[in-house]
């Protein structure tokens, strides 16, 4: 099959900086892409490109098979787009919001209602449909945004920073109805999020900085090709369980830090269980950690990703 | 179509809801009717009389005068309504518009088309003052007249949106139009006649829109036809340029072509606009 957006070459140069350079990738039908980088990266100005809003200076963009240089309607009804900032009408209700997208995305007439309260049902707005929207709370309003980008059907939904200024809590459930709908409907999804912890949910991440993709692959694989897992452990002498594992354990990679070692291994699910059992010194403590996406992140581009680089 | 009829009737809705606004842009005229109407028609008639011929005496000021201000009702109106467009950019909403597929000459007509409505709503509710201004316009004068009010609000609903894509900002859009929105009251033959203007004021009276839609609404409302033609004259309802006269039917087409011009400048800014 066909990828759903595929990107070549891309190209954004402004008089004094080159935005994005010659960028590749392509998004499979079904999976959640996600899209990460540091403040500055090119993340914003590759998806306005994507959506239509932003020309490119060269390059080619393929949406559902739509040229977005040429087919920019085609494109655009290809799309549903959630903004990092609040797009909706709030002195107007969620009915006609909704409305108002389905007419401007010329949703049959006879299917308006239905689909409405279609997708109120899919983020638990039913009850709210009359209310103006100035009345939501904020999560709310992102919950009414997500209905809205998906009245028209959309091949590909762009959630572009979907839970910035949200609680945790609401951040979370929020994740419960994105991934319900990738169950549900098996919608395609590009996601930029700045929380890490976030874009594990996606079956691929592209990392760009300074306006270059520099990794793309699956989350699992990225944090693998760190190499391993990390074994923190305190004893109750550490002196001597450092002697032991010098003696006992073949490649480990040591260090101590404080009153803390630390142990990189290829494997933790091989390594843990004969470990505890060769050593004699009694555990105090134990912590197996599996690099995270932060520790990918650093480790492409040197930084943290809430470092800004403007 | 849809789209036209989506953006045109969001903009109604909101300004229905907003009653503050409603109320507000009502006052304004009323005020001037009272200013102009009552307190200066004793001496502008004064004034006139000078000019008119012997015999004469159909001068009525605040007949005169409550065409030019419907007329600057519907400019003032139409030209803020156009601020819409600041208003959905600053609110995120432009962008939820300009994503879809609806075409950008569509948003242009819609948005032109909303604004130049509800000019003509307000400028028909000051129909309902023509009783208590002793006042008394046939009812087919007022009919004919209300098609004309909305191409002339879809006019200068055109240059609010130009100016809409020139200013970002909602103040400095306030700022710039009421800096030109007076001028162009002033100089148009609304309030008092522009006969008899210095060369130079008359070049503005002349390439001022303002002025042409104007003197089609008095000429329709007066019925321009009846009365002599001195006490037109008078009036200033005969507008001649380089010696030649221009007739209504040149300053309606003048008016469509106006609107036509700005409809598409509008339409240029939103292709460029990625909001």
């Amino acid at each position: 099959m066909d990828p759903v957006i595929s990107v070549k070459d891309l190209t954004k140069k402004y008089k004094q900086t080159e935005a994005v350079k010659a960028i590749n990738f392509d998004v499979e039908e079904g999976e959640i892409f996600g899209f990460l980088g540091p403040n500055g990266a090119g993340k914003s100005t590759t998806i306005n490109m994507i959506c239509t809003m932003l020309k490119p200076t060269s390059g080619s963009i393929m949406i559902n098979g739509y040229d977005a240089k040429k087919e920019k309607d085609k494109v655009r009804a290809s799309i549903g787009i959630i903004f990092q900032e609040n797009t909706l009408d709030e002195k107007l209700t969620a009915n006609e919001n909704l409305m108002l997208h389905c007419r401007f995305y010329g949703v049959p007439k006879d299917k308006r209602q239905e689909r409405i309260g279609e997708v109120l049902e899919i983020v638990d707005l039913v009850d709210e449909r009359k209310q103006r929207v100035e009345t939501f709370s904020g999560g709310m309003k992102r919950r009414l945004e997500i209905a809205r980008g998906l009245l028209h059907y959309p091949k590909v939904l762009f959630l572009d920073e979907p839970t910035v200024g949200l609680d945790p809590q609401t951040r979370s459930h929020l994740w419960e109805y994105i991934l319900k709908l990738k169950e549900k409907e098996g919608i395609t999804m590009f996601l930029t999020t700045h929380y890490l912890d976030e874009a594990e949910i996606s079956d691929r991440v592209a990392i760009m900085d300074q306006g270059e993709i520099i990794a793309l692959d699956s989350p699992t694989s990225l944090k693998d090709q760190l190499g391993g897992d990390m074994i923190e452990l305190s004893t109750e002498d550490n002196d001597q369980a450092l002697r032991e594992i010098d003696e006992k354990v073949e490649g480990a990679d040591v260090s101590v830090e404080g009153d803390t070692i630390h142990l990189k291994v290829e494997s933790s699910d091989a390594f843990i269980s004969s470990f505890i059992k060769t050593l004699e010194i009694p555990i105090t403590r134990l912590n197996i950690r599996k690099p995270t996406l932060n520790d990918v992140f650093l480790a492409f581009t040197g930084r943290k990703i809430g470092d800004a680089k403007e | 179509m849809e789209g036209i009829f989506a953006i045109w009737q969001r903009d109604l809705t909101k300004f229905f809801r907003d009653r503050a606004r409603l109320i507000g842009s009502f006052s304004m005229p009323i005020l001037f009717l009272l200013i102009f109407g009552g307190g200066m028609s004793g001496s502008m008639e004064t004034m006139m009389a000078g000019n008119m011929p012997e015999g004469a005496e159909g001068f009525n000021y605040v007949e005169f005068v409550f065409p030019g201000i419907v007329a600057m009702t519907l400019l003032m109106t139409s030209i803020f309504s156009a601020m819409s467009v600041i208003e959905d950019k600053d609110f995120g909403y432009m962008k939820e518009i300009l994503v879809s597929p609806i075409s950008r000459v569509s948003i242009a007509i819609g948005k032109m088309l909303g604004a130049a409505t509800i000019a003509t709503i307000q400028g028909v509710l000051l129909f309902l003052l023509i009783p208590f201004l002793g006042l008394s316009y046939s009812i087919t004068a007022l009919l004919q007249v209300i098609p004309f009010m909305f191409l002339l609000g879809c006019a200068l609903s055109g240059l609010g949106l130009l100016f809409a894509s020139l200013i970002r900002s909602t103040q400095g859009f306030q700022l710039t139009v009421q800096i030109l929105v007076m001028p162009m009251i002033f100089l148009s033959g609304a309030l008092f006649p522009v006969s008899n203007m210095p060369a130079w004021m008359d070049v503005i009276v002349k390439i001022n829109p303002v002025t042409y839609g104007v003197d089609v609404m008095k000429k329709l409302m007066i019925e321009v036809e009846n009365i002599p033609a001195a006490v037109s004259e008078a009036m200033g309802l005969n507008i001649t340029i380089l010696g030649q006269e221009v007739t209504m039917f040149a300053e309606v087409l003048f008016i469509a072509g106006f609107a036509a011009v700005l409809v598409l400048f509008a339409t240029f800014s939103f292709q460029r606009a990625n909001a």
